[in-house]
């Protein structure tokens, strides 16, 4: 008897292990947005004798700020109800682990159907070249194209061929907090003297002149780029970007010494090696800096009801130098993210149709919504809703004549990483700069056609 | 039971589910890794075979020589400032004292707590603006120490070990804990009969009867100090300018920010070989007994 009830015991234990192990792996694989091959589990047929199509979206935007974090659900759901037979399954993760989800996913020949990438280059680069993303070229019929301002699909061909369509667009002006200007006595500065000024006036004061979250170096990156391009002036910046050895000239390192000299000055936070990007906007949006050079994506956090600087920033071009080559109309960033579709999907047609609903509806609606600026038609768009922070930038986006986008976008890979690294060590003074001219002219040429 | 053990096929059904496993999921892809960092290769497409240059620039490249300075630092701090306070606070709780029950769990929590939130709440105290360590520095009236910890080479390093020590003591502390327990009463009260005092007890009859869980306890702690990846990564991404990175890393910042997998690779191999020639080597040192 014993024995028997003994037996009985282990093999009910061994059945809930065994069902409990199932329930786990179809648990897993139920549950788990993030299933890759979305197309396997589409085939299914209806009674209507019409197959349903799904298809697999990835993106980044799920920041609590993020207005693309609202709006991408809502312009699945409604494309969902428009197409039953073509739906659409959506997965976000936040930024930095996206970018390693979807390295990792393509690596593997498992990328979702559509997915988000980060403009200018060098991120979709590999990807393109191997062939792991669809060319849609032939696609896009003139109608799209007319409906998207003019020079903005020459910004994301890549080698004459298409193989996104724009959303929206950001650039990086100066954030300047009027009242702890006003605080110090200092005035909103037009040219390098100014800004000096500025920033002795707000030292005086006791107030942090900029904040930058440098732990991310990419921060610290946009100030160096903007402060080339005023110096130096777009066309050697785009020179340099082709020929590396034109990185070595008194322009670059003249922009390095003013770096440096802002720096030393007093400039930034002390703790800016420490601060990673989020914490510069927590330290911004509490009132703890006077100046941020970022892009709009920043807007909606200043402008929230809970910030201490909301309604009290306004942006301007960053200051011209009286002594460099580069204009007020000339802006870093400019170029679009977009969302591109895997090679490997199983429905090329429907996922561009998708595509082209999401590219046009999240450009124009995000603008609305000030997620970035517009690179679709504005046309009969009820702008009201802009925060002053929005309309400002879409102004001084009117005024631009010339567009770099974000370095580390330009260069490829390995020698955007050296770049931000460069740029850490100037900012630290442990590098002067012609040595920082002198390592940068080592990097390699982009491969971009800028 | 015998039977069990006797009959060769029978074991072979037991083991063979895991060891199957085992091959899958630690060795197979272990030699597919030696593979690639044969290659130089982007992660996508074609490699490009190129033999052990990998390795030749690990070992020539001053950051990679670094990480694996720190690596080993790390094992250091791990092995003369971690395991010595286990230690102690081992024999003290298995001494029977009053609360023995609720210091060793006090102690073990740490060890329960994700790695990621550790660093997240170490990042905080050490915050420069408004971290818990700066603000009781000026609260007792020393301003001048407080700093910017993670954010400047002089104190990085120093800084970023705390919160690992810190995470594990109490682990240790319970396998050496277990292993003083273990000890059969018997022999303690003899050294108490022979008149020994309990540091005298404690030094030559428990800590050598204890050799066993030490060794264990020697080996986690070195194996994990050597492959640390997600407290460094979280707490300071290897900087400021590199001086906090680890092997594991660099092998992380090389495979995804600058897409080397080749040269990744021959990181995590040179991590493995790492691991497996200071395991073996702890061995041999306590086996010559």
């Amino acid at each position: 008897m014993k024995a028997l009830r003994k037996n009985v015991l282990l093999a009910a234990l061994a059945l809930v292990l065994a069902v409990g192990l199932a329930a786990c792996g179809n648990g897993a694989e139920g549950g788990d947005a993030t299933t890759p091959d979305g197309n396997a589990g589409g085939a299914s047929s209806d009674n209507k004798n019409v197959k349903t199509i799904e298809l697999t979206l990835w993106d980044q935007s799920v920041g609590a700020t993020d207005p693309s974090a609202k709006l991408i659900p809502e312009i699945v759901d409604e494309w969902n109800k428009a197409n039953p037979h073509i739906q659409v399954k959506r997965t976000g993760t936040s930024g930095e682990q996206y970018k390693t989800k979807i390295k990792t996913a393509l690596a593997a020949n498992e990328a979702p159907d559509i997915f988000y990438g980060m403009g200018g280059g060098s991120f979709m680069q590999p990807y393109i070249e191997n062939g792991n993303v669809l060319d849609i070229t032939s696609y896009v019929t003139d109608d799209v194209k007319a409906r998207i301002k003019p020079g903005v699909l020459e910004t994301l061909e890549y080698e004459g061929k298409l193989y996104t369509l724009p959303v929206y667009t950001h650039i990086a002006n100066l954030y300047i907090n009027t009242e702890l200007f006003e605080k110090a006595g200092a005035s909103i500065p037009t040219t390098y003297t100014e800004l000096l000024d500025a920033v002795q006036k707000l030292r005086a004061a006791g107030i942090t002149p900029a904040v930058v979250g440098e732990k991310d170096r990419w921060p610290g990156m946009y100030w160096f780029n903007i402060i080339a391009m005023r110096q130096a002036g777009y066309d050697a910046v785009v020179e340099a970007f082709h020929d590396p050895s034109k990185w070595n000239s008194p322009d670059i390192i003249e922009a390095a010494r003013k770096l440096q000299e802002l720096a030393k000055a007093g400039m930034f936070n002390d703790s800016m090696f420490s601060m990673s990007y989020e914490e510069m906007l927590g330290a911004y949006n509490a009132g703890n800096a006077a100046m941020m050079f970022q892009a709009n994506w920043v807007n909606a956090g200043i402008e929230d009801p809970s910030s201490a600087t909301s309604g009290k920033v306004v942006v301007v071009p960053f200051p011209v130098f009286e002594d460099g080559k580069g204009t007020v109309h000339e802006f870093l960033g400019g170029s679009s993210d977009g969302f591109y579709i895997s090679a490997n999907t199983k429905h090329p047609d429907e996922a561009y149709q998708f595509l082209l609903y999401l590219s046009e509806q999240l450009g124009t609606r995000g603008f609305l919504a000030g997620a970035g600026l517009p690179t679709w038609s504005t046309e009969g768009l009820d702008t009201s809703s802009l925060s002053q922070l929005d309309l400002t930038f879409a102004e001084l986006m009117d005024t631009a004549e010339a567009f770099i986008p974000w370095w580390d976008n330009v260069f490829p890979a390995s020698s955007a990483d050296t770049h931000k690294n460069l740029i850490a060590q100037l900012l630290a003074g442990e590098i002067t700069p012609e040595q920082f001219a002198e390592q940068t002219a080592q990097l390699e040429p982009t491969e971009l056609n800028l | 039971m015998d039977k069990v053990f006797s009959n060769k096929r029978d074991i072979a059904v037991f083991v063979g589910p895991t060891l199957l496993l085992f091959v899958a999921i630690v060795l197979v892809p272990i030699f597919v890794s030696s593979y690639y960092s044969l290659l130089d290769w982007n992660g996508i497409g074609r490699g490009e075979f190129i033999g052990l240059d990998n390795y030749i620039e690990m070992f020539t490249s001053s950051r990679a020589l670094n990480s694996m300075k720190n690596s080993l630092l790390f094992a250091a701090a791990s092995v003369f400032l971690q395991l010595p306070v286990s230690l102690l606070l081992a024999l003290i709780l298995a001494s029977s004292i009053k609360g023995e029950g609720f210091y060793r769990t006090v102690y073990f929590i740490p060890v329960l707590i994700s790695t990621v939130v550790i660093a997240q709440l170490w990042s905080k105290i050490y915050n420069a603006d408004y971290g818990m360590l700066n603000t009781l520095l000026k609260t007792v009236g020393l301003p001048e120490l407080a700093r910017d910890w993670l954010g400047r080479r002089e104190t990085a390093l120093v800084a970023s070990f705390i919160p690992i020590l810190w995470q594990y003591v109490g682990y240790h502390m319970l396998l050496m804990y277990a292993g003083a327990k273990s000890i059969p009463s018997e022999i303690i009260e003899a050294a108490k009969i022979d008149g020994a005092s309990r540091v005298r007890t404690a030094l030559s009859v428990i800590i050598p009867l204890m050799k066993p869980v030490l060794k264990v306890s020697l080996v986690f702690s070195v194996i994990g100090a050597l492959k640390i990846f997600d407290l460094i990564y979280v707490l300071t991404g290897g900087g400021p300018f590199f001086v906090t990175e680890v092997p594991s890393t660099l092998m992380y910042t090389t495979i995804f920010d600058t897409f080397r997998y080749g040269y990744g690779s021959a990181i995590s191999v040179f991590i493995i070989v790492e691991c497996l020639v200071f395991t073996i080597v702890i061995n041999k040192l306590f086996r010559t007994e």
